[in-house]
């Protein structure tokens, strides 16, 4: 039963993997590309070099910082659609240490990372405190704080922090900046979103605390029965969920971005939640799917040069393995589907004999 | 008497068990057919045959003579057969007047013609005897009255043959009265009803023959003159009736926890406590007895820390409770067996390992940096240990608990609340929904319990619990204590009459 | 604040509020039959996309409108089958949809224009005043003619609904499947036709709500041009209590916090404009912090409707 599950958890995805890439080679075939050569072109450009590797595990790490955002949340039963607003505030305040504070080199980072991660952990607390004391919403109030942010975040660059005519703040000092990996896209960055990854998993699965914030997560009524502190699990998740993004945004801006700019981090709130969701929660695959479209996105660059498949497709097959995956999930749950296989299990049994 | 309804040879097979087989069973017109039989036996399959719910796999239904296919509640409904649940099928956001009319297909036009409506439901109640105010809302009226609501619903859409499942299951006796002169009336008017309950009492005198029901399969149907209690529930049992055989406590140690006029909500009759005074005492069991929701959900969250009181004391060994909160209540040694199993007692995605060590993973035992490593090991160990103590039957100590039955859940709860000796265990509806087997081993756990000088809450609806394993019995209604009676030799009347409040 | 300020702000208030009236009804729709939706925002972008390619290739807006309505249907049938037929959870599903449906319509947009395309715009749905040949001059004749026909069908349909559900049998069926479905079931209401027909009816608004923003507000597509409206409309049906008639208030308020916010920023003293954008969105989240939350709204909501079949 267990095993089944498991390997349910397991095949739903990839087999919502296979079935989108398969749309997406329809779709490629329809506008004229060939998806053998698209799909070549896809690999070669995410993975056909250290050099490409490299920068699609650079592209990853945002990704990965939000989906562990939305992975932890969930974990506690917290639906946080604002891993993007959290990611910003984490980027603002960064960016103001890093071109304001004076200080440079690894205090400065350390600060900057510092500074991003309570501002993310900040900015997502006042949703918590709303949804634990004035029982509200968390999803609304969580989007809401995105536009907010987002809008912040242009005042920020368009006039607060602008530098020169442009509307975009000065460039962090080169100082401030984390270090590149072996000379590839990649920097430290990566490497502390895998820390935090480990970390996360960790928690959630060896310590008594995690062990009890996952209780709350599921079934909230028997934690409270059962003598967990509810409410103040439920604001720390908000407050680790947000302090991640932070991170990731603070890492962002230091290892790849190093200024604020518009567009800048749009739409990995909403990513991290469709990779924290494929990845069905659990930490660590949560970080190999937000590889996985990181690959996908940036392979479609190469592919958009050699077929001319516009890159956009990446963002629909990412949408049809999310639509495909959650479906998939619930109906392997399905007593009638349950009962299906059953049956598929007798029939076959009975043909052994 | 001309027969309005037949089955013949009607099974209902899910996978390889039958819940019915073979069932024969003729209702008259203008009669009281009572089915009776154990959880379990197959009534509500039957019933879920009869209105449209299930598909017999085989057999015949014939409706006044002819053979009828019932695909869907709707096409029951259309036939004249209507049933008022056991949990009432009523929408709470709406009034009376709007769960009657509900789903009505008899009018004709798009809008709803209140006054016409009106007109003919009071015209049907009157008829039947069935008091209603149809423009309250359902959260506003007694229990009675919204069976009767239902009663009326079914008439309302012309049912000929009304099943009535555990009618009385949450009345005071003067509302099964009600029920009864009520359910007197519908028959003379020729209408038929099949009542299912296990109580006896109730089954002997509204009866005018009876089915007995057991594992899926009819074993006779006899009329009620020439039948009597000790027989119909030999049938029923399938062996003889054994007495109560625990032996009772009289003179239990100091107490636990004393209640001193706690207050909840008090004005709410039911979902509130009104000046409840009442002591548990180390080595007895304290069983609450009283109909379903006057109040005593909140008293069992009360004393597990889970509500805090309005006004009012309580004490724990002798100090008194400044905070009420579950958790201190907990490490008070204060153990819950909670009325809802599957929502306030297991985590029904997590295993049956991590269930039974769900309060207990901060401890040394089994976790060590001051909860920042867990020993899995351990844990599994001791999982493992107690699967076999409480005799949990499970695929393995891996599996999530909501894929085990009623009776493997409790006894996950049994082994985390009672391992670590508590002083107090407050079990509430502790067996319902249980088989005998599972019942009678929850029984001997907490008896064993108390031996060991556990004080034991014991909140149960059902009053052959109450009686068999109860030292002292405290009734409560509408909120208050009704009177406090001895376990041993208990006065049956005067407690039935404390229920209904009197 | 002079006069032409106010009437100005007022008239703009019922035209934002408009296509926030559409996606809330829809809401509305969809909670009482027990499906709560928060993949608005993913419907009305596909809705305003399809609405905008329709309206710009035919050059009716009203076309457009009509297609921006059967997309959403059409994209809405997804998330049915997966949460009535496949008990995925709601909350869940429509998150998939807010992914789903904004990707298929920037990538649409992407291959129809195809990259680094000029801006292409459309003509607005004339109001009608416009097609009558007058020209009112009073505020409350501006107010009463000067709107597109759209918004005189949301208000329409606000009426609609009051009665639908409180007057109507079938009305009071469909409340039923989203407070109570095994009871609804029991008395022969079809409960998952009425899903379906919810989610049919859910679909079509929200997609006519995103089509009104290229047909009779903006006059081109952007990629995230519903702005959010998608989860103000959920707030505005909370907010509402699950009544036509207070979804309506509710959307005249958020709809003229957006109003202020754009009156605003024309007269802003060196105050960035970006912080009176930030006010519908601060207006949303202090109401619901104000209103706190009751369990209020149907009992059936979130809850998968299984039959009872082992």
């Amino acid at each position: 039963m267990k095993n089944n599950s498991k390997l349910a958890n397991f095949l739903v995805p990839v087999i919502s993997i296979l079935l989108a890439f398969v749309i997406g080679c329809v779709i490629m075939a329809v506008l004229g590309a060939n998806p053998f050569v698209a799909l070549q072109s896809l690999w070669i450009g995410a993975f056909g070099s250290l050099r490409n590797v490299g920068t699609t595990l650079a592209r990853s790490t945002p990704l990965i910082f939000t989906s562990l955002c939305a992975c932890f949340a969930y974990r506690c039963g917290v639906f946080n659609l604002g891993g993007e607003g959290q990611f910003l505030m984490g980027s603002i305040v960064c960016c103001y240490i890093a071109t304001k504070s004076g200080i440079e080199g690894l205090p400065a980072i350390l600060l900057c990372l510092l500074g991003g991660t309570a501002a993310g952990g900040a900015w997502a607390l006042v949703a918590g405190l709303l949804k634990v004391y004035r029982n509200q919403n968390e999803m609304i109030i969580t989007i809401m704080l995105n536009y907010v942010a987002t809008l912040l975040m242009g005042v920020v660059y368009t006039n607060w922090l602008r530098d020169g005519s442009v509307p975009q703040t000065a460039s962090v000092p080169d100082a401030d900046k984390l270090s590149r990996l072996f000379g590839l896209r990649i920097t430290s960055a990566f490497v502390i979103a895998i820390a935090v990854g480990l970390l996360i998993y960790y928690f959630l699965f060896y310590t008594s605390k995690g062990f009890q914030l996952r209780a709350v997560g599921l079934n909230m009524t028997a934690a409270e029965f059962n003598g967990f502190a509810v409410k103040r699990y439920i604001l720390l998740s908000f407050i680790v969920s947000g302090a991640i993004a932070g991170l990731g945004g603070s890492a962002e801006l230091l290892g790849t971005q190093f200024r604020l700019i518009n567009g800048f981090g749009a739409g990995y709130g909403f990513d991290g939640v469709a990779m924290a969701l494929i990845g069905q929660l659990h930490p660590l695959a949560t970080i190999l799917v937000a590889i996985f479209f990181a690959a996908l996105r940036v392979g479609s660059t190469t592919m958009q040069a050699a077929t001319g498949v516009p890159t956009s497709v990446s963002d629909i097959i990412q949408a049809l393995v999310i639509v495909f995956t959650v479906a998939g999930l619930a109906m392997v749950k399905l007593p009638q589907f349950k009962a299906f296989l059953g049956r598929m299990a007798d029939k076959t049994q009975k043909e052994a004999v | 008497m001309d027969e309005f309804l037949r089955m013949e040879h009607v099974s209902k097979r899910f996978g390889d068990f039958y819940a019915n087989r073979d069932i024969n069973l003729s209702i008259r017109k203008g009669e009281v057919h009572t089915l009776l039989g154990e959880n379990g036996a197959g009534k509500s399959t039957l019933m879920n045959v009869l209105i449209g719910l299930y598909q017999p796999t085989e057999g015949t239904i014939y409706l006044n003579g002819q053979a009828v296919r019932i695909d869907s509640p709707a096409q029951a409904v259309r036939l004249g057969i209507g049933m008022v649940h056991q949990h009432f099928m009523l929408v709470e956001a709406m009034t009376v007047f709007e769960n009657i009319i509900l789903g009505d297909r008899n009018t004709k036009g798009i809008f709803i013609n209140k006054e016409a409506r009106k007109k003919e439901i009071l015209e049907l109640a009157e008829r039947y005897g069935l008091d209603v105010e149809l423009d309250k809302s359902i959260t506003e009226i007694a229990v009675g009255a919204q069976q009767r609501v239902e009663i009326l619903k079914a008439l309302y859409r012309g049912a000929e043959l009304l099943i009535l499942d555990e009618p009385s299951a949450a009345l005071t006796d003067i509302e099964v009265e009600g029920l009864f002169k009520i359910m007197r009336k519908l028959t003379e008017e020729g209408k038929s009803i099949i009542f299912i309950s296990h109580k006896m009492r109730e089954v002997l005198r509204i009866s005018d023959r009876i089915t007995i029901l057991r594992a899926g399969e009819v074993v006779t149907t006899l009329e009620r003159s020439q039948t009597d209690g000790q027989e119909l529930a030999n049938l029923m049992i399938g062996r003889e009736l054994a007495p109560s055989h625990y032996g009772k406590v009289e003179d239990p140690g100091s107490p636990v926890i004393q209640l001193r006029s706690v207050d909840y909500h008090k004005d709410s009759k039911h979902a509130g406590l009104n000046g409840v005074s009442l002591t548990v005492g180390r080595g007895e069991i304290v069983g609450i007895a009283g109909v379903d929701g006057n109040g005593q959900s909140q008293l069992a969250q009360v004393v597990t820390g889970v509500l805090t009181p309005d006004a009012g004391e309580v004490d724990m060994k002798g100090s008194k409770v400044a905070q009420f909160t579950p958790h201190g209540f907990i490490l008070e040694s204060v153990s819950h067996i909670p009325e809802d199993r599957n929502k306030m007692g297991l985590i029904g995605n997590m295993s049956v390992k991590d269930n039974i060590v769900l309060k207990s993973t901060d401890s040394p035992e089994f976790s060590s940096a001051r909860g920042y490593h867990l020993k899995k090991k351990a844990i599994r160990d001791y999982a493992l240990k107690m699967q076999e103590k409480y005799d949990i039957r499970c695929t393995s100590i891996e599996q999530e608990t909501r894929n085990l039955s009623g009776g493997n859940q409790q006894k996950v709860i049994l082994a985390r609340e009672l391992e670590g000796h508590p002083d107090l265990l407050v079990a509430v509806h502790p067996t319902r929904g249980l088989d005998i087997g599972a019942t009678r081993f929850v029984h001997d756990t907490m008896i064993e319990a108390r031996d060991k000088g556990c004080g034991v809450l014991l909140i149960s609806a059902d009053f052959d619990e109450i009686l068999e394993v109860s030292d002292r019995i405290v009734v409560m209604f509408e909120g208050q204590i009704m009177g406090v009676f001895s376990g041993k030799n208990p006065p049956i009347e005067e407690i039935s009459l404390a229920m209904a409040g009197k | 604040m002079d006069w032409e300020f106010i009437s100005n702000l007022l008239l703009a208030s019922v035209r934002m509020a408009t296509p926030l009236i559409f996606l809330a009804l829809a809401e509305l729709y969809s909670q009482r039959a027990g499906l709560v939706h928060i993949g608005l925002e993913g419907l009305a972008a596909i809705g305003s996309l399809v609405g905008f390619l329709v309206s710009l290739i035919t050059g009716s807006p009203l076309l457009g409108v009509a297609a921006g309505a059967a997309v959403g249907i059409l994209v809405n049938m997804i998330y049915a089958y997966a949460t009535i037929n496949l008990c995925a959870e709601q909350i869940v599903y429509g998150m998939a949809i807010n992914i789903f449906a904004p990707a298929l319509a920037s990538f649409i947009y992407r291959v129809y224009f195809g990259a680094g395309s000029e801006l292409v715009q459309v003509a607005l749905m004339r109001s009608l005043a416009a097609i009558l040949g007058v020209t009112p001059q009073s505020f409350l004749l501006k107010l009463l003619l000067d709107q597109p026909p759209m918004v005189y069908l949301a208000y329409a349909l606000v009426l609609f609904t009051a009665v639908y559900f409180n007057r109507t049998k079938s009305g009071l069926n469909f409340k039923a499947v989203g407070e109570y479905p095994k009871a609804s079931a029991t008395l022969g209401i079809n409960v998952i036709g009425v899903k379906y027909a919810a989610s049919v009816i859910c679909g079509a608004l929200a997609g006519i709500g995103g089509a009104y923003l290229t047909t009779c507000y903006a006059t081109t597509y952007t990629d995230g041009n519903v702005a959010g409206r998608g989860f103000i409309a959920l707030a505005a049906v909370i907010f509402g209590r699950w009544s036509a008639g207070g979804v309506l208030l509710a959307c005249l308020f958020f709809g003229f916090c957006d109003a202020l916010q754009i009156r605003l920023q024309v007269g802003s003293y060196g105050i960035p404009y970006q912080f009176f954008q930030m006010i519908p969105y601060i207006a949303t989240v202090v109401v619901l912090a104000l209103i706190g939350m009751k369990k209020a709204g149907p009992k059936g909501v979130g809850k998968p409707y299984l039959r009872e079949e082992r």
